[in-house]
């Protein structure tokens, strides 16, 4: 190597490694867990890295106390079940490349995936051509179980749609009409602000707002426009390390004093990480540990932090749960593997107590295929009680069919293969 | 809207600032050894997680001085160990290790610390906005560019005027002839190595106090500190201080406008540069221009 430095060299070299960022992803490693003899394998892809990196491992660590619960109780169809985990690093390409593994290489029965809703849509399309059955556990954007709903298809959380639909009364009741929003520019946040902007719209309000890219990290640029729009409410509509940074942000510049909070999700993981006076607002909750006259949420609550060490088990740690245990479902239902026989199986199909963990009818709709559950509208305090997880007051809980636009709206036309 | 516009580029200035501290100890890691430091931004984070457990003991701001310090020795440590033996090498090869190191260090902080984000404190004195008017500029963010501002005055004044900075100088230039001339190399780069690391310790604890800590929180501020390094030229330091600059204001502005567009402007910058002018802004002369 020559001493003399070689500006040019080095920005050509530079340039290259820039280019070679994007490549960070495939590379990611994966992470498999023990095999045993025959077993049905299930197949998550999910951000493990990443600014969703919280939620998905919640999701996993869900999904394996369902794992280890099902095997104790006989397996699916009599055979152990195994969990095999990719990192998806929360980019399509990578999320999808992971999917074809497991399927081609592992055979896998089932494919779960993902908490980004880009990534989860593009699964679906993987799966739905490989005849693979797959549970989308949190990827919320409507479409997957909409107008692009597939057979194939089984979606544990809400839709953007219902969550907007539940809270957005709320919202327009005690903060008023004039709301700006700041979105994450993806299919995920084109749908919920879509569904957003359908309620104010219809309530006779008006809107501000800016579709940022996924990785801002920085959001003083945004919060100065909001401030000069001067909304009576901030839907942040962020997730995960994006929404707890923005909320930081928020405080710091004092504007929990001039405008209220509220949106759609909310979620546990992220409560934990901002500061007190970002606990407020109105939000959606699609699972609340915090019901003591249901003795399964109780039951799955303390399981979750037994394993984990957690002060309480999240709405992500629920839909891994669910997703294990509808899977068991589907097959034992339809005494099969296959995924078409899976797919009708499911359909309509109620969840036991200990799978729901929460009162009311829950399940899966004939003709989207969307889970039917309540959702727990909810207001963020600061911890109350020394419980570090007693941080929402469920103000209201709706059930998941009140709040989801009827099928024939939804766009979905399912059409099931003929062989 | 005017005011929007100027209260963008206000904040701008202030986001590049951040992204100058970041590229700075890139740049000089990059000058004199040929390393891209792909790990720069896990330095980073390491800086905000040091901080995090000594912030309850010590306080934070000697915390602010203690963490990139320690950051700083591991650097130095790692420069020793695993780095050195590659110098000899194209720069692919310590480019690779650096990209290995990289997830390595992710991984240690998302198995100690966890993948949730965690609060780093900063004293409530300075994290309130210093008027209504101009809410957007905290104390902290004050503080923020007071710090920067002060590390790359320090730099510039170390680099001009020290005998060990004119010697990075030189080798930046021409590493044999310096080496030539008696001056011990292997020090001088794992010096370097250590200062450069210690920056991104320092812009750690800075961001940390300021989003948050996250095991990923380096890699979305990695970006930009390479892209400033190329828009302002590879070898400059000044040039590194405008190219953060440039590409802050640019963001800010652009979210007035678009924001989507927010991320993508900097890199249309980049290929701008790179396509009018291959060496940057002020990559003519070399280092110090």
């Amino acid at each position: 190597m020559g001493s003399r430095s070689a500006p040019g060299m080095a920005r050509r070299t530079l340039v290259k490694a820039g280019a070679s960022l994007g490549a960070i992803a495939l590379a990611a490693p994966s992470i498999i867990k023990a095999r045993g003899e025959e077993p049905v394998r299930i197949g998550f892809v999910d951000p493990i890295t990443g600014i969703y990196s919280a939620f998905a491992q919640s999701e996993v660590n869900g999904a394996k106390l369902a794992v280890e619960d099902v095997n104790k109780k006989g397996g699916i169809l009599g055979r152990p079940v195994e969990l095999l985990v990719e990192d998806s690093a929360n980019d399509v390409g990578t999320g999808v490349q992971k999917a074809l593994k497991l399927i081609n290489r592992d055979h896998v029965s089932a494919i779960f995936g993902d908490v980004n809703s880009g990534i989860a849509y593009a699964l679906s399309q993987v799966t739905n051509e490989h005849k693979v059955f797959q549970i989308v556990p949190g990827g919320h954007t409507d479409p997957i179980t909409g107008k692009d709903c597939k057979w194939n298809v089984f979606r544990v959380c809400n839709t953007t749609s219902m969550d907007a639909n539940a809270v957005s009364g709320e919202l327009i009741k005690r903060f008023g009409k004039k709301w700006y929003f700041i979105t994450p520019d993806y299919a995920y946040g084109q749908t919920l602000q879509a569904a957003f902007v359908k309620n104010l719209k219809e309530a006779g309000g008006e809107y501000q707002g800016d579709m940022l890219p996924l990785s801002t990290t920085d959001f003083s640029a945004s919060l100065i426009k909001a401030r000069a729009y001067g909304p009576k409410v901030l839907l942040n509509n962020m997730g995960g390390l994006a929404q707890v940074n923005c909320m930081k942000q928020f405080v710091q510049f004092g504007l929990d004093k001039q405008m209220a909070l509220g949106g759609a999700l909310y979620e546990l993981e992220s409560l934990y990480s901002v500061p007190r006076e970002a606990l407020t607002g109105w939000w959606d909750y699609e699972w609340w540990w915090n019901q003591p006259d249901v003795p399964a949420a109780m039951a799955f609550n303390d399981l979750v932090k037994k394993a984990y060490n957690v002060p309480a088990a999240s709405a992500r740690h629920w839909f891994g749960w669910v997703g294990v245990h509808s899977v068991k479902l589907a097959a034992e239902k339809a005494k099969s593997l296959d995924a078409i026989k899976m797919a009708k199986a499911l359909e309509g199909e109620d969840l036991p107590d200990e799978v729901k963990c929460q009162k009311g009818r829950v399940y899966y709709r004939e003709g989207d295929h969307q889970l039917m559950a309540n959702i727990f509208v909810g207001t963020p305090h600061p911890a109350e009680g020394g419980n570090p997880a007693n941080l929402v007051t469920v103000q209201s809980i709706v059930p998941g069919d009140k709040a989801a636009l009827p099928v024939s709206e939804t766009g979905c036309h399912m059409t099931w293969p003929t062989a | 809207m005017l005011t929007l516009v100027l209260f963008n580029v206000f904040n701008g200035v202030i986001v590049g600032l951040f992204y100058v501290l970041m590229a700075l100890g890139l740049a000089m890691i990059l000058n004199l050894s040929g390393v891209i430091n792909f790990a720069h931004g896990n330095f980073l984070a390491l800086g905000g997680y040091f901080a995090f457990l000594l912030v309850p003991y010590i306080g934070f701001w000697a915390a602010l001085v203690a963490s990139p310090l320690i950051v700083g020795v591991i650097g130095l440590i790692l420069e020793r160990t695993i780095i050195r033996p590659l110098y000899p090498r194209d720069p692919v090869y310590s480019l690779l290790l650096t990209f290995g190191l990289a997830f390595i260090i992710q991984d240690l902080c998302r198995t100690a610390w966890g993948p949730n984000a965690l609060p780093l404190t900063v004293p409530a004195s300075i994290n309130q906005p210093i008027s209504t008017e101009f809410f957007f500029l905290t104390g902290y963010r004050l503080f923020i560019i007071g710090i920067v501002i002060l590390a790359v005055v320090a730099l510039f004044l170390f680099l001009r005027h020290s005998r060990m900075g004119m010697r990075i100088r030189a080798g930046t230039l021409d590493l044999e002839t310096v080496a030539a001339l008696g001056i011990n190399v292997r020090l001088l780069r794992s010096f370097n190595f250590g200062l450069g690391i210690f920056l991104a310790g320092l812009a750690g604890v800075l961001a940390g106090g300021q989003i948050g800590l996250n095991p990923n929180m380096g890699d979305d501020l990695l970006m930009p500190a390479f892209i400033a390094i190329i828009v302002g030229g590879v070898g400059s330091m000044v040039g590194t201080l405008l190219g953060g600059l440039i590409i802050g204001v640019a963001a800010g502005v652009t979210t007035v406008f678009y924001p989507s567009g927010s991320e993508v402007v900097i890199y249309l910058i980049m290929i701008l540069v790179l396509l009018l002018r291959p060496r940057g802004l002020l990559g003519e002369e070399g280092m110090m221009t």
